[in-house]
């Protein structure tokens, strides 16, 4: 480990990050955007949930080094060709926590909430989906933190990130520049956690004390051994 | 004035809930609609606020067919209380009272000052309660918030369904209480479901019977359905002892008090005695100089002691359970009696003195005169309905 290679380069180091935070960032909450609104549907729709999901569960086992490839064709070399797969991902591990939190608000609120003169829509804003926050809140977690892990893949098709210093260190065979890497993108990870708690926090104080259902910390794979 | 004119829901899967139902509910009454489980009392509910649309017949509320308004603003104007709350997990204790208010348009700060002025109506204070959320509540405050919100846009209808089924017995006791005190004071329609007959009668003005299947036994005030079951169905749904509980509704100022049993303390024994065989009671009820009651003296066992000593020394019997003439029921005027070890209860007024005495022959007058009178009364009242028809 030679520490004085950090503030040497701080100048590269500093931008790899930024770039890998970026892409840690925009596909969750691409994800997001979509799968709220799929995720109505497929609660509206009771029989629209099981084909959506076996469509969303064989997309998140697709590997995403695969997935550049093939997008290298149609986005070229650039952060769309990571983008999309990496937002891919998130969807699959969104959309399941949209529809169970949807699901896990309680039949005497929804049936109380209309009884009170609440309309479908309004029920839906007011009610429904600031009740499925806390389970949605989770699987943000877990999306962010695989994308943030995932995002370095990138540099093997030259899109910036953490990823450089791995390719580099191991072809100069200089394994501080790894080390970095690798402690950035846990660093980064972390830090992104602990905002999402503190939001989860905040916007949710009316959770505290209430367990979160267990289904929010699917599908099954830790972050860490997400597909690769 | 809420209608209901030959009123069926049958589900699609052929199950008849309510089957041709006629029952009115009037203006600012407590109607209970009680039976077992599977009877349509909880789809009679719902069919007020559409939660659940008949499929036959009219509901009506003041002479309009509910069908015919937007199903939002109809609930808007309509109170509604569920046994599991319902609360907003999300919302404050202020903001779940302050709901429909806000849906019609309030101002927020007017909704909040309406939600604290409700949360004092129904016994919550707005100081320590108003920020918290509900599963910081106990369910007894649960139930409460859930009676302030239906009340919040003072609805002149108040729909509840099993409203304390979900809370133990003593809290029960104390919201039904609450609920009766608050009635008093607000005069709403209410319709509440309960399988708890006692609970029908305790706080219904009326009372509905649901035998299984929908259709309705009996419509009646709790005293009529205590003292003259339709049949066996509903005499056996309203228990045993209607006999004694049918006495709740008789006020003990009926009864006709001895009062020459009420002696004062300062008395001889010799003249007790004089007093005692003057009334022929072997009992007399020994005052202290603000009137209120020592003891029972026992007149046989006076004559054992001296002549001349005051009944203040005697040994006196413990006074036991009293009752108020004015306020309390011939049923508790009984259980007073019953209770007491000489067989008589003292009724005593609002500062606790004695009025006089009760005897199980007075109260069996008092009993039969009420149940004549009431029996009497509910027949000319059947009569002018039966004319009207």
């Amino acid at each position: 480990m030679q520490w004085s290679w950090i503030p040497q380069n701080w100048s590269i180091i500093w931008p790899y990050t930024l770039d890998n935070l970026l892409l840690g960032l925009v596909p969750p909450l691409i994800g997001l955007v979509i799968s709220v609104p799929v995720g109505i549907a497929c609660v509206a729709k009771r029989w629209l949930y099981p084909p959506v999901l076996s469509v969303a569960s064989a997309l998140y086992a697709l590997p995403s080094l695969a997935l550049f490839v093939v997008l290298i064709d149609y986005t070229g070399l650039g952060n769309l060709t990571v983008i999309i797969p990496l937002t891919l991902f998130s969807l699959c591990v969104l959309l399941p926590n949209v529809v169970d939190g949807l699901r896990s608000v309680q039949e005497p609120v929804r049936q109380a909430a209309t009884a009170m003169g609440f309309g479908q829509l309004r029920r839906l804003v007011q009610v429904e989906l600031p009740l499925a926050m806390p389970v949605v809140i989770a699987g943000l977690r877990i999306a962010v933190v695989s994308s943030i892990s995932l995002a370095s893949l990138g540099q093997l098709i030259g899109v910036s990130s953490l990823g450089y210093f791995f390719i580099d260190g191991l072809q100069r065979d200089f394994p501080t520049e790894i080390y970095v890497g690798l402690a950035l993108t846990l660093l980064l990870a972390l830090l992104c956690d602990v905002i999402l708690v503190a939001a989860r926090t905040v916007l949710t104080p009316w959770a505290r004390g209430r367990r979160i259902a267990p289904s929010a910390l699917t599908p099954g794979l830790p972050p860490a051994m997400g597909p690769a | 004035m809420i209608t209901f004119e030959a009123v069926t829901k049958r589900y699609p899967d052929g199950t008849v809930a309510v089957d041709s139902l006629d029952l009115d509910i009037p203006d600012g009454k407590v109607m209970v609609l009680v039976g077992p489980s599977g009877c349509g009392k909880t789809t009679t509910l719902r069919m007020i606020n559409r939660l659940v649309e008949p499929t036959a017949g009219r509901v009506l509320i003041d002479g309009r067919n509910v069908a015919d308004s937007d199903p939002s603003k109809l609930r808007r104007g309509i109170g509604y209380v569920i046994q599991q709350t319902g609360l907003f997990p999300h919302r404050t204790v202020e903001d779940n009272i302050a709901t429909v208010p806000l849906l019609i348009g309030w101002k927020k700060a007017s909704a909040r000052a309406r939600a604290r002025e409700l949360m004092d109506l129904v016994g919550l204070d707005p100081a320590t309660m108003a920020g918290r959320y509900p599963y910081q509540l106990s369910g007894g405050q649960q139930q409460r918030v859930g009676v302030a919100r239906a009340l919040a846009a003072d609805p002149p209808v108040l729909l509840m369904d099993e409203p304390f089924s979900a809370v133990d017995p003593i809290v029960r006791a104390a919201l039904q209480d609450e609920l009766i005190r608050l009635q008093a004071e607000l005069h709403k329609t209410v319709v509440l479901v309960t399988h708890d007959v006692e609970e029908a009668i305790k706080v219904g003005d009326l009372v509905a019977v649901f035998r299984p299947g929908g259709h309705l036994a009996q419509v009646d005030t709790p005293e009529r359905l205590l003292g003259a079951p339709a049949d066996d169905y509903v005499r056996d749904f309203v228990g045993f002892d209607r006999g004694i509980r049918r006495l709740s509704f008789f006020p003990a100022a009926g009864l006709d008090l001895a009062t020459d049993t009420v002696i004062s303390a300062v008395t001889t024994f010799a003249d007790a005695i004089t007093a005692g065989r003057r009334a022929g009671e072997p009992w007399l009820l020994v005052a202290g100089a603000d009137g209120r009651p020592l003891g029972w003296a026992a007149v046989a066992d006076l004559a054992a002691g001296s002549p001349a000593a005051a009944l203040a020394d005697a040994e006196l019997a413990p006074v036991g359970h009293t009752f108020r003439p004015d306020t309390d029921s011939l049923r508790a005027a009984l259980d007073a009696t019953i209770l007491s070890r000489t067989e008589r209860a003292v009724g005593v007024d609002a500062s606790g003195r004695a009025i006089g005495t009760t005897s199980y022959e007075r109260l069996r007058d008092a009993i039969r005169a009420a149940e004549d009178a009431a029996d009497a009364g509910a027949g000319l009242v059947r009569q002018t309905a039966g004319e009207a028809r």
